[in-house]
């Protein structure tokens, strides 16, 4: 179900710049990276009762990296999707300390798209082994069919 | 070797040594219990069941790679799967043999164009007996085990002849 | 007053005339004694990635205190293929080939929910033979995971018996499963629009076979290891988990609903023909091994009530809608999740309405129970470690993707 897009403005009011919006996703809030975690913190804390957040991405846009947090409900069983972008190098700060669920998720999203991992207790790699290349980034190619044929 | 036909005034059998390693190596081929993916469930699992029994070929697992003859590599093997396994092939004593079990094992199977799986198992270690199949049957690794029984006794019968050709 | 144990040492070293007595060589690291005595010294452990017990490459890091657990950390990625990026570069009918090799014990729900989400995108409705089958496969599907899960927990505690009963009836379950899409493993069956193809004309032969005899074996396998008291002196009382922690790493399934949490995907989003079906959702209330154990065995009795429903209720009509051969859904972005054996299994698809999805992930459930074991297995003791793991049910395909 949707939660109401009015009471994720007024709980994000004093929080943040929050643009709310509706798509085929659900609720989409798209914030400023910088304010993940107190937006988020204030989310888990309002009525809305955001009390899980189910899954961490990234997404290569071709000009930035979008990070997606999908929040939910339990107890209203409402979805909610918080967006922000990050610049290619740039540096994700953790949001462990509000979802600890985020822990394995950031690191993982962090590795895979060449991004810094701030204020987490363990910003170590989590799949790949060192001087790998951010592998899920479009200007990483896969393999090609003569690459494979002449293995 | 028929071991019905051993009886009575039979019961004395004149063997090489060699021949009798190698006929006890091919019929108790212990594998190192070590699956990495998919093909763990069907190859070794399912295949050391109740139905496909791989007791009965005298294959069996061990946790230790000091313990095992064969290692199965059953799965994706990607870069930093790449040290272990060759770790555990070196622990393994000699003799050994590599059985690579799936697409993945053989030459990379259905992720061979992700840039951090290698490209099959024998760029690591080398390989004596290929298992195609995504996963492959359950009889498939039999048959495959079976291959590989044929191949060590070939492997002694050409060490025979080797050493009779040079006297 | 010299230590024996010390003396032994330094007499075994004189006799090897090496070295001189007191003075230990270059090399050998004298272990540091304690007030009473005893070598004391965190002992930092590495189990796995090759072990008889990790259920696939997870490899643990653990400091020990003799046996207990002081700290324990996680390290994957051995098993890490591109899942997620070769979904870049394939075609939305064939997302379900790679969800088959992600949480490979469940082929059908991670084919499911890659299916469920491009009919989001697409916006088609599946036909209502197609649903019941989609439920028939997944319920089929669950008790056959949750029996690698019921043989698997029990090597973790060193039982060996039940492990060849769990397989015997896998092996019944997987026939049916072949019968139906050809393969034991990788179904490749479910397919957005529907479902590949009908159930041949011995399936249901084979299934109410299959049933006649599954309540009775689900009943053996209950009392073989649930009935057993060393089983259950191991397991009672281990690893709790609490529902704040539960909900706060993501928990999912089994493992949420084991400390009380009332959440299951099918009865509150409702996908294939899960509103039409009867079933009751286990809960536990203390969440500690025993109760995920008691939830896990119920979910496989529910799960054979699902079937049952299913055969006997099964509509008639196409297994297929009418979709394009090549599927190019209109850009956008969905999530679409199912009840795997294992929790929430999601995928977020992004489509930009090309052939091939522009993001493919897949929300894995085990990648949240894994983050949660180092969070209860501090405290615990080694061997109540390797249990514990077994627990919370993981498999790597899809922790590592």
């Amino acid at each position: 179900m949707l939660p109401d897009e009015t009471v994720v403005r007024t709980t994000l009011s004093g929080v943040t710049q929050a643009e709310v919006s509706t798509s085929t996703l659900g609720v989409v809030v798209r914030i400023p990276a910088d304010d993940a975690s107190s937006a988020l913190a204030a989310l888990k804390a309002s009525s809305l009762d955001f009390i899980m957040l189910v899954d961490l991405l990234g997404t290569d846009t071709g000009e930035e990296v979008e990070i997606t947090y999908h929040l939910r409900s339990l107890t209203r069983d409402e979805d909610l999707y918080v967006k922000c972008v990050l610049p290619y190098e740039g540096v994700l700060h953790s949001v462990w300390n509000v979802y600890a669920s985020a822990l394995l998720p950031e690191r993982e999203t962090a590795e895979l798209f060449g991004l810094t991992l701030a204020g987490h207790p363990n910003p170590a790699r989590l799949l790949t082994v060192d001087d790998t290349e951010p592998l899920l980034r479009r200007s990483v190619a896969i393999r090609t069919l003569e690459e494979v044929r002449d293995r | 070797m028929a071991l019905d036909k051993l009886m009575g005034e039979h019961s004395v059998a004149f063997v090489k040594s060699e021949q009798l390693f190698d006929w006890a190596r091919r019929n108790s081929l212990w594998y190192l219990a070590f699956g990495i993916a998919c093909c763990a469930i069907e190859g070794l699992m399912h295949a050391s069941g109740p139905r496909f029994d791989f007791d009965r070929m005298g294959v069996f697992f061990r946790a230790s790679p000091r313990q095992a003859d064969v290692m199965i590599v059953a799965g994706t093997v990607n870069r930093k799967m790449a040290e272990t396994v060759k770790l555990l092939y070196d622990q393994m004593p000699e003799p050994k043999w590599v059985v690579a079990m799936g697409a993945c094992a053989s030459t990379g199977g259905p992720f061979r164009e992700y840039p951090n799986v290698v490209l099959g198992v024998d760029k690591i270690v080398p390989v004596d007996v290929y298992i195609p199949g995504c996963p492959p049957r359950p009889e498939s690794v039999q048959y495959g085990f079976i291959q590989l029984q044929e191949k060590i006794k070939r492997q002694s019968e050409e060490r025979s002849a080797a050493r009779r050709n040079r006297r | 007053m010299t230590d024996p144990r010390d003396t032994v040492l330094t007499h075994a070293l004189q006799a090897e005339g090496t070295y001189d007595s007191g003075k230990a060589p270059a090399g050998i690291r004298r272990i540091p004694r304690g007030v009473d005595g005893l070598a004391t010294e965190h002992l930092v452990v590495n189990i796995g990635p090759q072990h008889p017990s990790t259920h696939g490459v997870l490899r643990l890091v653990v400091e020990l205190d003799g046996e207990e657990i002081m700290n324990a950390e996680v390290a994957v990625g051995y098993l890490h293929r591109g899942i997620e990026k070769l979904g870049e570069h394939r075609r939305y009918h064939q997302l379900g080939t790679l969800m088959d090799r992600g949480d490979y014990v469940s082929g059908i729900h991670g084919e499911l929910a890659a299916a469920l989400a491009t009919e989001q995108l697409l916006e088609v409705e599946v036909p209502a033979k197609a649903q019941w089958l989609r439920s028939l496969m997944s319920e089929i599907n669950r008790v056959a995971s949750h029996l690698v899960w019921y043989g698997t927990f029990g090597l973790d505690c060193g039982a060996m018996g039940q492990f060849l009963y769990a397989v015997r009836d896998r092996e019944n379950l997987l026939d049916i499963l072949e019968a139906v899409s050809g393969q034991r493993m990788m179904f490749n069956y479910v397919r957005p629009g529907g479902v590949v193809a009908d159930l041949p004309a011995d399936a249901e032969q084979k299934l109410r076979t299959f049933l006649r005899t599954i309540d009775g074996y689900l009943e053996e396998h209950d009392a073989l290891l649930g009935g057993n008291e060393i089983f259950q002196k191991r397991v009672r009382g281990v690893g709790a988990i609490d529902r704040t922690t539960a909900l706060s790493f993501g928990l999912t399934g089994a493992n949420l609903r084991c400390t009380g949490v009332p959440y299951d995907v099918r009865r509150d989003k409702p996908y294939a023909a899960y509103e039409e079906l009867q079933f009751d959702v286990p809960l536990g209330s203390t969440g500690d091994a025993w109760d995920r154990y008691l939830v896990r065995m119920e979910e496989m009795r529910q799960a054979v009530r699902m079937i049952r429903q299913c055969i006997d209720g099964l509509p008639e009509g196409d297994v297929m809608a009418k979709v394009p051969k090549v599927l190019r859904p209109p850009a956008g972005e969905v999530y679409a999740c199912v009840e795997s054996p294992r929790g929430e299994l999601g995928v977020h698809l992004l489509s930009d309405g090309s052939d091939t999805p522009y993001r493919f992930h897949y929300r894995a459930p085990s990648l949240f129970a894994m983050q949660v074991l180092e969070e209860i297995l501090p405290g615990q003791l080694l061997a109540d470690a390797i249990m514990l793991i077994g627990s919370v049910d993981v498999v790597l395909g899809e922790i590592d993707r």
